[in-house]
């Protein structure tokens, strides 16, 4: 028995509903140079060399108007929705700030040791020497969170207008180019009514877009339907949980670890892995990350990290700690093969994380976000220059071709999609491509749509039981992410609400924020002969406000939409 | 040293919390060695007999403003009147929606510190220390103050109100030419908000349902429990969210903060989002099916078993003690 999720797809169609030309009457319209979404480091490194650029060009940026650079956020600040794990590779922002000495960005500092672990149950077995992939030398241990917070001080400085707590809910097309984005509105009601506090969105109308959306591009998924940018390997996801834990004693090393609590088998097909990085001397980063191709309806990512914690290689590493942070993302991991076809629209770019530029076997995305970034400000800098018109944006991806971006992506291009054959076989292929440099075994390996994989009820669980201490439940979890949004806000979250009963328990678990709950009664009603019939339809209870915006649900057959400008998770240190 | 206090009243009655902050206000004075007054600012409800009540939490003298009532501004300048013309070491408010606005604008004024959100107050060395909750209540901070005067404005309910049963008042009436600003918002109606015809805010006993209920018609039991004890019914996120209770009830993060002398907790897990709304309370009985959750922890006294068979039983109870 098992059902996979696309058979019951979410009911929107969003080359119709999140495209659009502009409603605003002309008089109301906000006429700005450039609008960048998203207050990413792809966002942000577009907007700060933009205003570099600029500065230099005294007529171009007169040409531009009142507003030469707009940014648009959905996070309470810039950072506010920002979690990476992150060993990051610091050339970009060094290509960025060539004037900035090492640590006036904010950053942890490199490590020089690293070590890969493969967990059982009980044991740990190092593999020596480190894989490559594994290797940090000369990375930065980051969080993102501070990062953007930082950057986007750096980019109001040179100028950039910050529009926070602002969601970019439509994209503006006209005459088949991109004129711009529309805000969503704010103070609606749980069935959208208009409340006494009310705002209508607005028009925001530019000569040139940059969707700098993150993982789960809500305008950059779209704008890929509508311009038919997308390739022909479907993208897929992975997704992380992650803690911050202000531990007693330093950690000296990088850690990762492969294996337990994830199972080996293909049946589960469960790939990932953890990663402990240390922050300075009295923090630690603990994450786990899963592909979300898994099949087990059970299968939990925030309670497998509980579990994890449990393991003794991990939990000497936290005794007599205090988590102070807590949050969860997806990362794009189709490759190579799964990017947009073309990374731009007439008049708009598609930049970082929403178009795929992940190296998925060294966890490094980050540093390509911020380049790709760089780049589109080159190339719509050239192209005003040029003549005013951005409809050919062919030179940012030429720009993207040419460097770093598709060579590391294109080396790795392969060595995701055979772990779906199961951790061991998988990982024996993934090993020859990394010692041939990604010759062998060649080809195109396709990637497929998580949501098209099926789920299955699985054998009961033992994650922990949690004691607060240690182990925590999902809720207490949300609740340090600082998120308050009100429970009256429209539901931001499209899915079909009754589904089988392996489709909705699959939502439930994979949810590490709790949002979806298969209320207990519809659990019982399904059980036959005390086991859980998994065709049988049930009705799902959805509760929007818990979310943190980590899209896990976009993969897995529903459509995260952006909520309310300001809702969401306030991520400090992540 | 001493400290004015703001008192809000509403329909002839001083609401709760003010007196809580009167009282609080009383108490730290005393600390100090010095006197508590409260600033009232309203019309013609605001008689001798009323504004004299506050002395029986402590208050040695009421200054009355004639000014409309219910907004910020007009309560600011007579405020910062009576501090420049009488001197005050500290402003003291007890929360709730004016009385942030009051003491924000307050702080504007007079260009001095402020701590908001307080949950205690204590003396030190002659002075007043601020406790404040940070980073979502998981730690504490102490603040002092270095300028004069401090303005502390506690978490709604942070104080308790406490009846000396007798003492008056000295009310002394304040003339304030109110600034221009000040006259140009009116009142068009004052009214509890979002309809809810309890103030589970004030309520002295609180009877709360969560999941554990089993459907919305367990709220009935909740209801009867609370009539008898002469209390309000209150509800958590998630009964709230499946429409078995309305929002005006709801405590917790997003809800309401409540800090009843009894807090009776049924059929309530204890998320911390909930927690936060409701850990001031006096004593916390809680009752629930499952002897592992949360809210134990934090419970004076706690009851494992059946809602439907305690809750009953326990109206009955209740109703033959009062007879």
């Amino acid at each position: 028995m098992s059902t996979a999720p696309i058979e019951f797809p979410p009911p929107v169609d969003s080359a119709k509903e999140f495209v659009g030309a502009p409603t605003d009457p002309d008089d109301e319209r906000i006429e700005v140079g450039v609008v960048i979404v998203g207050g990413g480091p792809a966002g942000l490194a577009c907007a700060i060399r933009l205003a570099q650029l600029l500065a230099e060009d005294e007529a171009l940026l007169e040409s531009l108007g009142e507003v030469p650079i707009a940014l648009v956020e959905k996070g309470r600040t810039p950072g506010s929705h920002l979690l990476s794990g992150a060993m990051m590779n610091p050339s970009a922002l060094r290509k960025l700030f060539p004037d900035a000495a090492e640590g006036d960005w904010p950053t942890y500092g490199t490590v020089d040791k690293d070590a890969v672990y493969l967990l059982t149950r009980r044991r740990a077995f190092p593999l020596r020497p480190t894989p490559p992939p594994f290797r940090n030398h000369g990375n930065h241990v980051t969080s993102l969170a501070q990062l953007g917070r930082w950057m986007a001080e750096r980019a109001e400085e040179a100028g950039v207008y910050l529009l926070g707590e602002t969601a970019a809910t439509k994209l503006l097309v006209e005459d088949g180019r991109v004129v711009g984005v529309r805000s969503g509105d704010k103070g609606r009601g749980r069935e959208g009514e208009e409340l006494p506090n009310f705002e209508p969105g607005s028009d925001l109308i530019a000569k040139a877009t940059v969707l700098c959306e993150g993982t789960q591009g809500h305008l950059t998924g779209a704008a890929i339907r509508r311009f038919e940018l997308g390739s022909d390997d479907p993208q897929q996801w992975e997704l992380g949980v992650k803690e911050v834990w202000e531990v007693q004693r330093p950690l000296d090393r990088v850690i990762h670890t492969m294996g337990w609590p994830l199972r080996l088998g293909a049946r589960y097909r469960e790939f990932g892995g953890s990663f402990i990085y240390p922050m300075g001397d009295d923090r630690i980063s603990l994450g786990l990350v899963t592909g979300l191709d898994y099949r087990d309806a059970r299968f939990s990512v925030h309670d497998a990290l509980q579990l994890l914690k449990g393991h003794p290689l991990v939990a000497g590493l936290i005794e007599g700690a205090k988590r102070v942070g807590w949050g969860a993302k997806t990362i794009p991991s189709g490759g190579y093969w799964a990017r947009p076809r073309r990374l731009w629209a007439p008049g708009m770019a598609i930049v970082g994380d929403g178009a795929g530029m992940v190296n998925v076997p060294t966890l490094k995305g980050v540093h390509y976000a911020m380049h790709a970034g760089m780049f589109a400000a080159e190339a719509i800098c050239e192209r005003l220059k040029a003549g005013g018109s951005c409809d050919d944006l062919s030179n940012y991806a030429d720009k993207v071709e040419g460097s770093e971006i598709d060579r590391d992506t294109y080396r790795s291009r392969n060595m995701r999609q055979p772990f779906a054959k199961g951790f061991l076989v998988g990982g024996a292929i993934a090993n020859l491509m990394e010692i041939s440099g990604g010759r062998f075994p060649g080809g195109r390996w396709a990637t497929h749509d998580d949501a098209t994989v099926d789920v299955f009820i699985g054998p009961e669980r033992d994650y922990p039981k949690p004691d607060g201490k240690v182990t925590f439940d999902k809720l207490s979890s949300v609740f340090l992410t600082g998120n308050a949004t009100r429970d009256d806000a429209p539901n931001h979250i499209r899915l079909q609400e009754r589904v089988p009963l392996e489709v909705a328990l699959m939502w439930q678990n994979m949810c590490p924020a709790q949002v979806y709950e298969v209320p207990e009664a519809e659990l019982e009603a399904a059980r036959v002969d005390g086991r859980l019939d998994g065709k049988r339809e049930v009705n799902l209870a959805v509760i929007p406000s818990n979310c943190v915006q980590c899209g896990a649900i976009t993969a897995k057959g529903g459509r995260l939409t952006p909520p309310e400008g300001g809702d969401g998770p306030n991520y400090q240190t992540t | 040293m001493s400290i004015l206090v703001y008192a809000l009243h509403y329909q002839g009655e001083f609401n709760r919390n003010s007196l809580g902050a009167v009282s609080e206000g009383a108490r730290l004075a005393g600390e100090l060695g010095g006197e508590a007054a409260a600033a009232v600012v309203g019309g013609d409800d605001l008689t001798d007999d009323l504004c004299a009540s506050l002395g029986r939490y402590g208050a040695s003298k009421v200054y009355r403003a004639r000014a409309p009532e219910g907004l910020a501004q007009p309560v600011v300048d007579v405020m910062a009147k009576v501090i420049a013309d009488d001197g005050f070491e500290y402003a003291l408010f007890g929360g709730g929606l004016l009385g942030f606005e009051v003491g924000a604008g307050l702080t504007a004024r007079l260009d001095v510190g402020v701590t908001m959100e307080v949950t205690a107050v204590r003396a030190q060395d002659g002075r007043l220390v601020a406790e404040r909750p940070i980073l979502q209540d998981s730690a504490i901070v102490d603040v002092g103050y270095v300028g004069e005067p401090g303005i502390v404005i506690g978490r709604l309910n942070a104080f308790d109100a406490r009846d000396g049963g007798d003492g008056a008042a000295e009310v002394v009436d304040v003339e304030v030419e109110l600034e221009r600003h000040s006259t140009r918002a009116t009142m068009v109606k004052r009214g509890e908000q979002r309809g809810a015809d309890v103030n589970i805010e004030d309520a002295g006993v609180l009877v709360a349902g969560g999941r554990g209920l089993g459907n919305a018609e367990g709220f009935e039991l909740c209801e009867s429990l609370a009539d008898a004890l002469g209390g309000a019914v209150a509800a958590t996120r998630a009964v709230v969210d499946a429409g078995w209770y309305p929002y005006a009830a709801q405590i917790g993060q997003t809800g309401k903060t409540v800090a009843p002398k009894l807090y009776l907790a049924a059929g309530i897990s204890g998320a911390i989002q909930h927690k936060v709304g409701m850990q001031s309370s006096e004593h916390i009985l809680a009752i629930n099916k499952d002897p592992n959750a949360p809210i134990f922890e934090f419970s004076d006294l706690g009851v494992v078993g059946d809602l439907n068979k305690i809750l009953p039983k326990l109206t009955d109870a209740v109703k033959a003690k009062k007879g």
